[in-house]
Formats: C-alpha cells, sequence, structure tokens
C-alpha cells in the first residue's frame, strides 16, 4: 500500500509565556504511518494530544522536534519545514482539516464555499457548481439556502457546509476532527457514509471521533495516545 | 511706423545692466537648446509689478538691438495701456523703432495672443508667461513637477484632458491648451487661445518665453515639431465661430465678443487690432461696421 | 511544483526613523502570488518598514531586490527615473488613508483613468471602458464614474483607491493598514473584496495591519514585529493558533476571537 503520510519523533511542548512560562508537555516521540485507504482513529484521555497531533500534521502547529512527510506529487515532502507557499499549495490540493466548525467568511454564499476548492484545483465552474449542489443535497441543506451565506445559519448546518465542502472532492489525506461531534443522527449516518466511501476510493484519513459506535464503524486502524503531565 | 525720441542716457542700453543681460542670453541659449525646457533665471526688479509682464521685458531687454523694430501686444491689440506702455517704455531706454505692423517687426513682444499674419524668418516672439508649470494645478511640488519634465512622466497631464471630456464631452478648455515640444517636453503655451497653438507648430520664428514672478523661461527655436496634447479617439480641434469678424468680415482669425451698450447687445471683433485695421484698409467690411462706428469700437481716430 | 524565484528579497533592512529605529535587521522573501501580513503594535515599525519596500525611503542599511523579467534589481541602486517607472508599473500603495492615494479635485473615473494614462494609455474611450469595468470590480456604481470622491463615503473611496492601483495590473501591491478608520460592516465587504481580487489577479502583496482578524482572511504567512524586529514569522494559522513568542502570545490572547 501507498505510504501517503509519516510522522517521525514528533514532540510539542507548549510555552505559556505570559502565565509564568508553564511549560506543557503534550507529545513526546510520536509516530505514525498512513497509507492510502486507511482511517487511523487517534483514541486517549482528553489532554493527550489528539487534536495537537492532527495539528502539527496539517502544519498548523509547529512541533519542537520531529518531521511529518506527506505524499505531494508523487514525493514525500517534510510538512514542518516546508516553505509557506508549498505548504499551502499542499493544503489545496494533497491535504484538508475538516473540524465541526466552519470559518464563516462575510459574504460568501454557500454554494461558493463548497465550489471554492474546486474552483482553486482548476475545476470548471460548471462542473463544480452541478458536483456542490449533488453533495449539498445530499446532505440535506436546502437549495433555498445554497445562495446565502451560512453566517445566520445553525451550528448544524453550518457544520454540514464545511463536510460538503470537505466531501465533494476530497484530497487524497484528510484530517477529521470530530466532524460528526453534534449532527443529528440522520445527518451522521449520511457524513458516516460519506467518510466510508471516500476512504474506500482511496484517501487516506486521520481522524478524532469521541462517539465509539461511529469510530468502530469507520476505524481501519486504533492509536492510543496517553495523557503527558505539564514539567 | 514711428520714430522715437532718442535712447534716455540716463538708463543702460536696454534697462538691465550689462551682466544682467548676459545672465539672460545664457539662459536663453540654454532654453533654445532644450527646446521647452525650463530654465531658471534670476529675475531682476522692473519697473512695474511682477504679474505684469515682467519676463517678457526682461528678456526683450536682453535680446533687443539698435536695429530692431519693436510691435508690442496685448491680447492682441497695439492700443492697450499696457502694449503702449511697453512700446514706450523700450522707445525710452533703447530708442529702437517700433511698429504695430507685424511684418515689419523684428521683434513682438505679446501677451496671450500670436499675430495672425504669419510670421516669417528671423522674428523674434516674447511671451510674456503668468504660470510657465503646466503640471502645476495637479502637482504642487516643483520638486516632483521637475522629475516629471526630467523622466517624460507625463501621464497626469492628461488627467485634465481626461476631466474635460468626461464632464463637457469634449476638451474644453479654450486656452492655455498644453503643447508637447519637439517630442520631448510639455510646456505652458502662456494663456494664449488654444487657436493659436497651431501657428506655434513648425513656426520660422523663434519663439521665446519668460515668467518674471516664477523666474523661468524657455523657448521653441523656429522649424520646431509643437504637438497640442489630445487623445486618439478626442484629436485636437480648435474652436469656430458662427459669425465673421463685425467689423472686417474676417472668417479665419480668432474673435473676442465685445458688449457694446448697456442694452446688452454685442459682437464678434478680431482680437488682433493690426489685422483689422489692415484688412479694413484693404476694404474689407464686416456685417456690423457701421454701428461699431457709432460706439468708436474702431480703435484708430476717423 | 516548480521552484519560482522570490518576486521580493529582503535583507538586513534597517531604518532609522527621526532617531529612533524603524526597523531593524530586517530580512524576509515574498513570492509571487503569495500575501504576507505584518501584525504588531503601533510604533514597532511596520509602517516604516512598508514605505521603504514600496520605494519610498531608502533604508539606512540592507537591501531590497524585486525580480522583473529574470533578474534581481536592486531597487534603491537603480537610478530614480527606474525606480518609479517600476513603482508606476510593478507595484502599488493602498494607504490607510484614502485621501493620501487619490486626487479629491478629480473625479472617481479620472482618478482609475490617471494609472491607465500614467502608462502611455491615450484612448480615450477605451480608458473609458476599463474604468467602467474596474468601477464594477469594486462595488461603486458605474453611475457615479464623473462624481468627486469627496462625495463619497470612506469605504468608496478605499475602494476606489484600490481601483486606481489594481487597473495598473501591477504584480505585488502593499497595504497599509486598509480597513483602518472604517467601520465594521464596511471593512467586512472590503474585506471579502480584496481576498477575491487578489486571488483572482494571482497578487502578491505585503498587507501592514494590527487587527488580526484581517491577517487570517487575507494573508498567507505572516511576520511579526515588536520594537523594529521580526520576532515571529510563519504560515498565518500558525502563527496565530500556536504562537511562540511571549508578545505573539499576548497579541493573540487579547482578541476574542481571530
Amino acid at each position: 500500500m501507498t505510504t501517503m503520510l509519516e510522522a517521525r519523533s514528533l514532540r510539542k511542548t507548549f510555552t505559556l509565556h505570559n502565565q509564568n512560562g508553564v511549560v506543557l508537555n503534550v507529545l513526546d516521540h510520536v509516530d505514525l504511518d498512513l497509507a492510502a485507504g486507511e482511517m487511523v482513529i487517534l483514541k486517549g484521555p482528553s489532554g493527550a494530544g489528539k487534536s495537537t497531533l492532527l495539528r502539527i500534521l496539517y502544519g498548523n502547529y509547529k512541533p519542537v522536534a520531529g518531521a511529518v512527510r506527506l505524499r505531494h506529487d508523487g514525493e514525500m515532502v517534510d510538512i514542518v519545514g516546508a516553505r509557506t507557499s508549498r505548504v499551502l499549495d499542499i493544503r489545496r490540493r494533497t491535504l484538508s482539516f475538516v473540524s465541526q466548525f466552519l470559518r464563516v467568511i462575510p459574504r460568501v454564499s454557500t454554494l461558493d464555499i463548497v465550489k471554492d476548492p474546486m474552483l482553486a484545483r482548476g475545476v470548471g465552474d460548471a462542473e463544480a457548481t452541478e458536483r456542490a449542489a449533488a453533495m449539498l443535497t445530499r446532505l440535506n441543506l436546502p437549495k433555498q439556502m445554497w445562495g446565502l451565506a451560512p453566517a445566520t445559519f445553525s451550528g448544524g448546518e453550518q457544520q454540514r457546509v464545511n463536510i460538503a465542502r470537505s466531501f465533494v472532492d476530497p484530497t487524497p489525506v484528510l484530517l477529521l476532527d470530530e466532524p460528526t461531534a453534534s449532527l443529528d443522527p440522520i445527518n451522521r449516518d449520511i457524513v458516516v457514509e460519506l467518510i466510508e466511501a471516500t476512504r474506500k476510493a482511496g484517501s487516506a484519513m486521520v481522524g478524532i471521533f469521541h462517539d465509539d459506535a461511529v469510530s468502530s464503524r469507520i476505524a481501519t486502524r486504533v492509536m492510543q495516545l496517553s495523557s503527558r503531565k505539564a514539567a | 511706423m514711428t520714430q522715437p525720441p532718442k535712447h534716455d542716457p540716463d538708463y543702460n542700453y536696454g534697462y538691465l545692466d550689462e551682466a544682467t543681460k548676459r545672465m539672460l542670453r545664457r539662459s536663453l541659449l540654454k532654453a533654445i537648446a532644450i527646446p521647452g525646457y525650463q530654465v531658471p533665471f534670476a529675475s531682476r526688479e522692473m519697473p512695474l509689478a511682477r504679474g505684469w509682464g515682467t519676463g517678457g521685458i526682461q528678456i526683450t531687454a536682453a535680446i533687443i538691438g539698435p536695429d530692431d523694430t519693436l510691435k508690442a501686444i496685448d491680447q492682441g491689440a497695439d492700443d492697450t495701456t499696457n502694449a503702449v506702455s511697453i512700446r514706450r517704455f523700450f522707445a525710452r531706454v533703447t530708442g529702437v523703432a517700433t511698429t504695430e505692423e507685424t511684418t515689419k517687426a523684428s521683434l513682438i513682444q505679446t501677451r496671450h495672443r500670436i499675430p495672425e499674419e504669419p510670421l516669417r524668418d528671423g522674428q523674434i516672439l516674447v511671451y510674456q508667461v503668468p504660470l510657465p508649470e503646466p503640471l502645476r494645478k495637479l502637482i504642487p511640488s516643483e520638486s516632483e513637477t521637475r522629475k516629471i519634465h526630467a523622466w517624460a512622466e507625463y501621464g497626469p497631464i492628461y488627467v485634465r484632458l481626461y476631466e474635460d471630456i468626461a464632464q463637457y464631452g469634449e476638451v474644453t478648455s479654450t486656452y492655455s491648451h498644453p503643447i508637447l515640444v519637439n517630442d520631448r517636453y510639455i510646456a505652458s503655451p502662456t494663456p494664449i487661445p488654444k487657436f493659436d497653438n497651431p501657428k506655434m507648430h513648425m513656426s520660422p520664428a523663434l519663439q521665446l518665453f519668460g515668467a518674471g514672478r516664477e523666474k523661468r523661461l524657455y523657448a521653441i527655436p523656429p522649424y520646431t515639431k509643437v504637438k497640442s496634447l489630445d487623445f486618439e479617439d478626442y484629436p485636437f480641434t480648435l474652436q469656430r465661430w458662427d459669425e465673421p469678424c463685425a467689423l472686417c468680415g474676417s472668417t479665419t482669425s480668432y474673435l473676442d465678443e465685445v458688449i457694446i451698450n448697456d442694452a446688452n447687445e454685442r459682437m464678434f471683433v478680431c482680437s488682433d487690432t493690426h489685422y483689422c485695421e489692415t484688412r479694413r484698409g484693404e476694404g474689407h467690411e464686416g456685417p456690423q461696421l457701421t454701428k461699431a462706428q457709432s460706439v468708436h469700437l474702431t480703435g484708430s481716430a476717423p | 511544483m516548480i521552484e519560482q524565484a522570490p518576486l521580493l528579497r529582503v535583507q538586513n533592512v534597517t531604518r532609522l526613523y527621526g532617531g529612533r529605529v524603524g526597523c531593524r535587521d530586517t530580512s524576509f522573501n515574498l513570492w509571487p502570488g503569495e500575501v504576507l501580513g505584518v501584525v504588531g503594535e503601533s510604533g514597532s515599525g511596520k509602517t516604516t518598514l512598508l514605505r521603504s519596500l514600496a520605494g519610498f525611503e531608502p533604508p539606512d542599511e540592507g537591501t531590497i531586490h524585486f525580480r522583473r523579467g529574470e533578474k534581481d534589481h536592486d531597487i534603491y541602486a537603480l537610478d530614480e527615473a527606474n525606480r518609479r517607472a517600476m513603482m508606476r508599473t510593478e507595484w502599488g500603495m493602498v494607504h490607510q488613508n484614502p485621501r493620501d492615494g487619490l486626487r479629491l479635485d478629480v473625479s472617481a473615473g479620472g482618478n482609475i483613468g490617471e494609472s491607465l494614462m500614467a502608462r502611455g494609455d491615450r484612448h480615450y474611450g477605451k480608458m473609458r471602458a476599463r474604468v467602467t469595468d474596474w468601477l464594477q470590480r469594486v462595488e461603486i456604481d458605474s453611475s457615479r464614474i464623473d462624481d468627486s470622491p469627496k462625495s463619497f463615503s470612506g469605504g468608496m473611496q478605499q475602494r476606489l483607491q484600490i481601483a486606481r492601483v489594481l487597473v495598473a495590473e501591477p504584480r505585488l501591491v502593499f497595504m497599509d493598514e486598509p480597513t483602518g478608520g472604517l467601520d465594521v460592516s464596511v471593512q467586512a465587504r472590503l474585506l471579502d473584496l480584496l481576498r477575491v481580487l487578489v486571488r483572482d489577479l494571482h497578487l502578491a502583496a505585503i498587507i501592514v495591519t494590527h487587527d488580526l482578524a484581517v491577517a487570517r482572511l487575507l494573508t498567507d504567512r505572516l511576520i511579526v514585529m515588536k520594537d523594529g524586529h521580526i520576532i515571529e514569522e510563519g504560515l498565518t494559522d500558525q502563527i496565530l493558533d500556536d504562537p511562540h513568542h511571549a508578545y505573539t502570545q499576548l497579541l493573540t490572547s487579547a482578541v476574542l476571537s481571530a
């Protein structure tokens, strides 16, 4: 199987300079290998660093030590040391992060939000519109809402817009931070099906899911993180 | 042509001292060498206020020779106070002959007009310039306008033309329409009517410009290209009048509108008084000549 | 992906300002199409740095190279005429106060048109069409084309200024607090407009701001300045979500949500 992502000896501490310089040790010597078609579920008690690890894999947090290599355009690229524009290119075409929160951009309509990643990858406008419409329909977002900016939508509606955006044209690697949290059972099942289909289509995924029923349905592997104490 | 009293020996020839005249001639040579470029000079106090033609007068004073014949016009007229005073001034401080006839003059000092009669080789036209910097209204800084001229960054000057077309559908400024001299420097044609702009192009006469208050002079040598700025789709055009000169019937000269009585009656007459008189002398007659004579508008005594 | 050369190379730039240090020993690169944010509190040297980069004030030390064609040009080693030509064609500056970037006694259309005339356009009709197009792009009703910018609101003036800069098709735009002085609802519209324009035109930009929400929305990469120094630099979301330096932590914790 193709290795899509490998993390080596990740170490992460947070130094809180404005709180008497407290140093939090969150991750130490964490390794992770991820192949195409895999879904690795991160498990561990609160504070074990699940979200931190996910954010490091995305380049959002900077590890104190270690490397995160990602298959991008056929070669393994270290995202930790890569130039900003390289990281952004990786995020545009290879790597995405799906949380339960949608970052609302003023005045941009729901349909445009969902189309945006496809347009950025060079998909034509007509095709992008068609695929976005299909995805929004599948996620039970009524057509009247498509032309509106989601700022006024409910949390669950915003969450589904975000999922539509992430799964309409999924990247080879997806990082999922509780994307199904607080969805009603019907919509949660739809999202779970989406995730399953995407994985089977070849995407590699790392995810955090608190709902054990969900995680046991979709996991191909579980990775346990243990809690660490403050130094 | 009138022979004036002799040069008043209480004044140096040409009023200015010799060192000042040399300084002016050096600046003029530089100005002629770089057509359209504004050359700074040490403007002197003259016996009239700055802004009343002291730039033109200083140039004339620096170049006038005993063999010259001087004509002075103000808005085209030889007979206004200013024109008469300047002629008398130079007659007194140089003793040269003066004239109202364009063809007979070797040196013509003018405020705001170019004579209708075509100029010829060897003549010199000296303009009095109030504001030598065509960009000043848009760009207040002198150091900035100098850079713009130095590097021919002439975009901003077109804003004025753009604004005219945008607001009025055409370029409405009828005077002081900026010119590009010798394909290089943009210059102010002084506030001559834009009607006169084409006369500057390839003129056989040497054209000198002096701004006494602003301490700048510039020149257009004989047979130099002078282009009035325009847009490709809004070419430079001249203003036209619906009627001929009321006095001489000319249809090709620049006309002034004159109100002739308290009943708000008006007529259009040649701004170039000598030209108009000459034509009338040749027997040309405008539609309202008789009426004009009744209100003493014909200038010369009957 | 082909490795491009940086569009702008800033090396060891120091600029003293009124006896105090504006920015000290500052170095970074900017790549084509990249949007860089410069954040830090007032007086940290942001605007001083921007003015040096944009060609207005030479640094006291260090060099700034701009890439045109296949060649890097040290912009302060160029003679002034060439530097000004580059300032007209290669980059533009959006000032915090639109009055500094507009001619208020010239119509809205004239303000945009001047940038075209400056690069040699001499066809009124064609210019007029481009000006109209740009007014629409910055969401100003084209019926206002001949109105004075004095009659515009602050937000409209700022959008007009942006059109005046972008119509010249620069590859790099400098913006000094582009949303400063505007009320919040007007800011949002302007930000969205900038976001779309920067993306569609593939512009590189350097945006000075003290507003972290602006930085988050518009920029790819952030530089954090304090007392004239760059103290932290990286991917915008990484700097905002995982700030390392004490000052950056203070800055990010001071906002409710960016």
